[in-house]
C-alpha cells in the first residue's frame, strides 16, 4: 500500500483522530514527512483537521475516485483490486485494460475512468459516461478455464453488481437476461465482456462495467429517460461512488473465488432468483431474425430457453432481448 | 484494366490457389475461374488438384500410382481452418454499421481480427492466428455457431 493509502486507512480506522506521532511510527517516517503527505491529500480535496488535542481527523473525502483512496477502503481481496488505475478521461476503460493486459498488468487489475469519450455497449453502441457521475471501469481476469466458461463470469458479474447495490442502497435490483441490472424495469448498469482466446484456452477477459450512480434525469438524453435510471434517481440521494466501487470489487472477488473453486451453481441460483426475464413474453433480435416466445427457464450454461408460438423450445445464447 | 492487369490477377490467383475471382466496377465486370469446375471439393483436395494436376502430366511413364500425387503438393498448399472456440453467434462486423472485418481475398496476419463471436454479451474477437489469405467464409452473419465449427478457410502465406 502507498503512503497516502496507509494514511487514509489510518484516518478512517481512527475516525476520532490520530496523532502525528502515531502516524509517523506506523509509516516509519518523520512527522514532517507525514505533514507533507497530509498537505498533498488536502490539495486533492480531503478535508483533514489537525488539532493539538486530537491529532489528524478526516472530516470529508472528495467525490472523486483515487487509486490510493480505493486501496484504503478496499482492504484485502484475493484477486480483484490488487492493482487499481484511475484515469480522468479515456476512450474506454476496456481499451486501456486491453493495453495493460498486453503489458505487465496483474490479474485482477482494475481500470476506472471518471469519464469515457467512447464508452461502448454491445455491437458498437454508445455507452453514456459523463464525468464524475458513474462508475465506468474494467476488471482484467485470466481465469484458467476454456473459452466457453466465460459466460459464467458474466453471470458472476451480474450477481455481484446486484448484491453491491443492495449493500450500499438497500435497493434489490432485477437482472435482465443475460446481465443488465434493472431497477423498476429501467437499466442502471450494464456489463460488456470482451475476451481473447485460443480454441481451448482463454487468455484475457475484460469485464467492462458501467453503472449509472449519480446521474440526474437531465443527464440522460430524452430518448433514454424511459429505459435508463441511476441510483441517485432511485434513492433520491447521492451515493458515495468510492464506497460503492469497493463494495462491487469485494463482491466480484467473492464470486470469482466461488467460480475458481468450482461452485458456479451457487451463483447460477442467485442469478435465476433475480432474473426478471423468466416467465415473460420476450422477443430476441439476432441479426435480421426475431424470435418471439415465452422465456421459460435457463439452461445449465445460462442460455435462455424460449418457448415459441408453436410449442418448440429455442435456446438463446445472444442477441437483443426485449421483454413484453 | 488491360491484359497486363488481368494477367497479374491470374498470377495472384495461382499464387494463392484461389479458384474464383470477381470484380465489378461502374461499367466493368470481370469474372475469372481456374482449375477445377463442378462441385466444391474439400479444401485439401482442391489444393492438391490445383498444384498437383500439372505435375501428373509431367510424370514419366511407370511413375508411382496416382495415390502418391497429393504428396507432390507443397505443404503450404493445404488450407487452414479457423474454428469457433465457443458456442455463440457469429458476426462478421463489430457493429451493424461497420464494414466487415474480412472478405474473401483479404490478406491476414496472425493478429488480424476476422470475426466476432458473442455468447451472453461476452464478445470474443477471433484472430486469424496465421498469415495468409481468406479463401472461404463458411458461416453467414448473425448465425449460431457450435464449439469447434469451422468459420473460415485461410491459405497460409
Amino acid at each position: 500500500m502507498t503512503v497516502d493509502a496507509s494514511i487514509l486507512c489510518a484516518l478512517r480506522e481512527m475516525s476520532w483522530g490520530v496523532s502525528g506521532a502515531e502516524l509517523s511510527r506506523q509509516l516509519g517516517m518523520t512527522r514532517a514527512g507525514v505533514w507533507g503527505h497530509i498537505e498533498q491529500l488536502r490539495a486533492l480535496g480531503y478535508d483533514i483537521e489537525a488539532s493539538p488535542h486530537r491529532g489528524y481527523r478526516l472530516l470529508s473525502s472528495p467525490d472523486s475516485l483515487h487509486a490510493d483512496d480505493l486501496y484504503s477502503r478496499l482492504g484485502l481481496t484475493r484477486v480483484i483490486g490488487r492493482e487499481i488505475h484511475v484515469f480522468q478521461e479515456t476512450t474506454s476503460t476496456n481499451d486501456v485494460a486491453a493495453r495493460l493486459a498486453r503489458g505487465e498488468a496483474r490479474e485482477g487489475a482494475v481500470v476506472f475512468a471518471e469519464s469515457q469519450s467512447k464508452g461502448r455497449g454491445r455491437m458498437g453502441r454508445v455507452w453514456l459516461s459523463p464525468a464524475g457521475k458513474g462508475l465506468w471501469f474494467t476488471v482484467l481476469l485470466r481465469p484458467n478455464i476454456a473459452p466457453a466458461g466465460a459466460t459464467q463470469l458474466t453471470i458472476a458479474a451480474a450477481t455481484a453488481l446486484a448484491r453491491a447495490i443492495t449493500l450500499q442502497t438497500g435497493i434489490v435490483p432485477d437482472i435482465k437476461w443475460p446481465n443488465d441490472i434493472l431497477i423498476r424495469g429501467r437499466k442502471v448498469a450494464g456489463i460488456l465482456t470482451e475476451m481473447s482466446a485460443e480454441l481451448d484456452h482463454l487468455k484475457d477477459l475484460l469485464l467492462g462495467i458501467g453503472m449509472d450512480v449519480n446521474l440526474e434525469t437531465e443527464d440522460f438524453p430524452a430518448a433514454l429517460r424511459q429505459t435508463a435510471t441511476s441510483l441517485a434517481i432511485e434513492t433520491g440521494a447521492k451515493v458515495n461512488r468510492s464506497e460503492l466501487a469497493v463494495a462491487i470489487l469485494r463482491e466480484l472477488d467473492r464470486d470469482y473465488d466461488l467460480i475458481n473453486k468450482g461452485h458456479f451453481e451457487v451463483l447460477a441460483e442467485q442469478w435465476q432468483e433475480r432474473c426478471s426475464t423468466l416467465g415473460r413474453e420476450v422477443s430476441i433480435r439476432v441479426g435480421d431474425r426475431v424470435i418471439r416466445g415465452q422465456a421459460e427457464s435457463l439452461d445449465d450454461d445460462g442460455a435462455l430457453l424460449v418457448r415459441g408460438a408453436h410449442g418448440h423450445l429455442e435456446r438463446i445464447i445472444g442477441g437483443d432481448v426485449t421483454v413484453g | 484494366m488491360d491484359l497486363k492487369d488481368i494477367k497479374a490477377i491470374i498470377d495472384l490467383m495461382r499464387k494463392n490457389a484461389l479458384s474464383e475471382f470477381e470484380l465489378e466496377k461502374q461499367d466493368f465486370k470481370i469474372k475469372l475461374k481456374r482449375g477445377v469446375s463442378g462441385p466444391m471439393l474439400p479444401a485439401e483436395d482442391t489444393a492438391a488438384l490445383a498444384y498437383g494436376a500439372p505435375q501428373v502430366m509431367a510424370l514419366p511413364a511407370g511413375a508411382p500410382p496416382p495415390a502418391a500425387v497429393p504428396a507432390l503438393a507443397p505443404p503450404a498448399a493445404s488450407l487452414l481452418e479457423i474454428k469457433s472456440p465457443m458456442i455463440g453467434t457469429f458476426y462478421r462486423a463489430p457493429s451493424p454499421e461497420s464494414a466487415d472485418y474480412v472478405e474473401i481475398g483479404t490478406e491476414v496476419t496472425p493478429e488480424t481480427v476476422v470475426c466476432l463471436i458473442e455468447a451472453m454479451k461476452v464478445m470474443n474477437e477471433i484472430k486469424a492466428e496465421v498469415k495468409g489469405v481468406v479463401t472461404h467464409i463458411l458461416v453467414e452473419n448473425a448465425k449460431p455457431v457450435e464449439f469447434g465449427q469451422p468459420l473460415f478457410r485461410i491459405r497460409p502465406a
